[in-house]
């Protein structure tokens, strides 16, 4: 199985809103889920930098994502 | 060849105590160092505001150039003397270097300097005199461009004392520590401290039976060291700034995420993201091929800049791997630093409603090499 690629913007925008406890939420999944994903970083991610923290999931853009959205969107798509 | 003094030290408490006994004043002048060393009597606060005090007067008049009878006549007469024993309470070495590596060192109540000259430790030659009831020793030397100098207090040369050695150390013993150092590891001044520190520590079985510290000093080549950060407010200067910061001597560093994708896209190299971070209030650095160190702007310059609000010339840095961690240890490590500042407004740093002390950027750079000159390294800043 393709693993389904996350991207978290690490902009500084992005970082100031919360990025890094996005980070820390992908590090400590449980890793059956964990290992259906692959984290990139970028450093800003289609300028979309007022509504962030911004993250590329699947290919699709989602804003002001929090720890718990995150979890939401990860459990959605890797079902 | 352009060479600079540089000077580190690390004092570590008695096992138990939370404060050292011990302190070190250096103060860097645009045509001399001066170092000081006070050792407090006994251990604890009452130790470390006694050696503060000795030493913060001793640097004090030292910084006023006056003539050193009468440095150390007053130094002496403003030392604070126990009542019931009559000894001062705390010890004190000092020694002023000039620019022309003429040097000058005067020892009271501490052990005598080790000078590491070729391939081996020797003792200065001393002038003895009585002044003020005081044994006082004072040497004058030419500092030679290989020599290593080292300045301790006397919990070194007890170290082992009643544990693994019954009489501790001494001063050979401890020579004989430094020279197996040095002839180990010759070129890095801050990595020989660090080594004997652990030693010393291994002689006391990690619980120091007193305060101790150690000074080494020496001379060494300039290192250079370009910083870029901030779009330029001209796009055509993207690719001239690149060009300089590549061509530029010494280590590399960019500071700033857009900084960083315009110099991707300008020399067509990879810019790769990092997934670690260390410390979450400093985001994670990347890499890119010819570059030192690539970091986040604004949050971690903001970071450097507290770090060097507090900080202590001579002192050693604890080795961290976040970007503002490593940002300040490649600052502190040159000599001749040079900003390339962008000021274009970042499109993306716009929309936040930044709190206004983490400021804009060039506010940011400029404080922080005002600190940088302060201790004494050679600064320049471009705007773009
Ligand atoms: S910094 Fe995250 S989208 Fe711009």
């Amino acid at each position: 199985m393709t693993k389904k690629i996350l991207e978290i913007c690490i902009g500084t925008p992005c970082y100031l809103m919360g990025a890094s406890e996005l980070i820390e939420y992908y590090n400590n999944l449980e890793s059956r889920i964990k290992d259906k994903i692959e984290l990139r970083t970028s450093h800003c991610l289609e300028d979309k930098c007022e509504k962030g923290p911004v993250i590329k999931f699947d290919d699709k853009l989602y804003f002001d994502v929090t720890p718990e959205r995150l979890s939401k969107i990860i459990r959605k798509k890797t079902q | 060849m352009d060479i600079v003094f540089e000077e580190f030290y690390q004092s570590v408490p008695k096992y138990s105590q939370e404060v050292c006994g011990d302190n070190v004043e250096i103060i860097k002048k645009n045509d001399k160092t001066i170092i000081v060393l006070s050792d407090g009597l006994g251990s604890g606060i009452k130790a470390n505001i006694l050696s503060t005090l000795t030493s913060k007067i001793a640097s004090g008049l030292l910084e006023k150039e006056l003539p050193l009878k009468e440095i150390l006549s007053t130094i002496l007469a403003a030392l604070p003397v126990c009542e019931v024993r009559g000894i001062a309470y705390a010890t004190l070495a000092f020694m002023v270097i000039d620019h022309n590596k003429d040097a000058k060192l005067v020892e009271i109540d501490t052990p005598a300097a080790f000078l590491y000259r070729n391939g081996k430790i020797e003792k200065l030659n001393y002038k003895e005199y009585v002044l003020e009831g005081k044994n006082i020793r004072e040497s004058s030397f030419h500092f030679h461009k290989n020599d290593k100098l080292f300045l301790v207090s006397d919990g070194v040369i007890h170290a082992g004392l009643g544990g693994l050695l019954s009489f501790g150390l001494g001063w050979d013993g401890t020579a004989e520590q430094i020279t197996r150092v040095i002839n180990y590891n010759d070129f890095d001044l801050k990595e020989i401290i660090e080594k004997l520190v652990k030693i010393f520590m291994a002689f006391y079985e990690d619980k120091p039976g007193d305060d101790f510290t150690i000074i080494g000093m020496r001379y060494r080549e300039k290192r250079k060291l370009t910083l870029w950060s901030g779009p330029p407010l001209k796009k055509q200067d993207d690719s001239r700034i690149v060009k300089k910061l590549i061509k530029s001597d010494g280590k590399k560093v960019i500071s700033g995420g857009t900084t960083a994708h315009i110099a991707a896209r300008e020399l067509d190299r990879e810019l790769k993201t990092s997934l670690k971070y260390e410390d979450k209030s400093v985001p994670p650095i990347s890499e890119m091929e010819g570059i030192d160190l690539l970091t986040e702007g604004l949050l971690t310059l903001n970071k450097v800049l507290d770090k060097l609000e507090t900080y202590k010339p001579g002192q050693i840095i604890i080795k961290k791997e976040d970007g503002a961690s490593k940002l300040l240890k490649l600052l502190l490590e040159s000599d001749k630093i040079t900003f390339l500042v962008g000021r274009a407004v970042n499109e993306s740093h716009q929309s936040l409603n930044l709190p206004l002390e983490l400021g804009i950027r060039s506010q940011i750079i400029s404080l922080i090499a005002t600190h940088l000159k302060k201790l004494k390294k050679e600064i320049y800043i471009e705007w773009y």
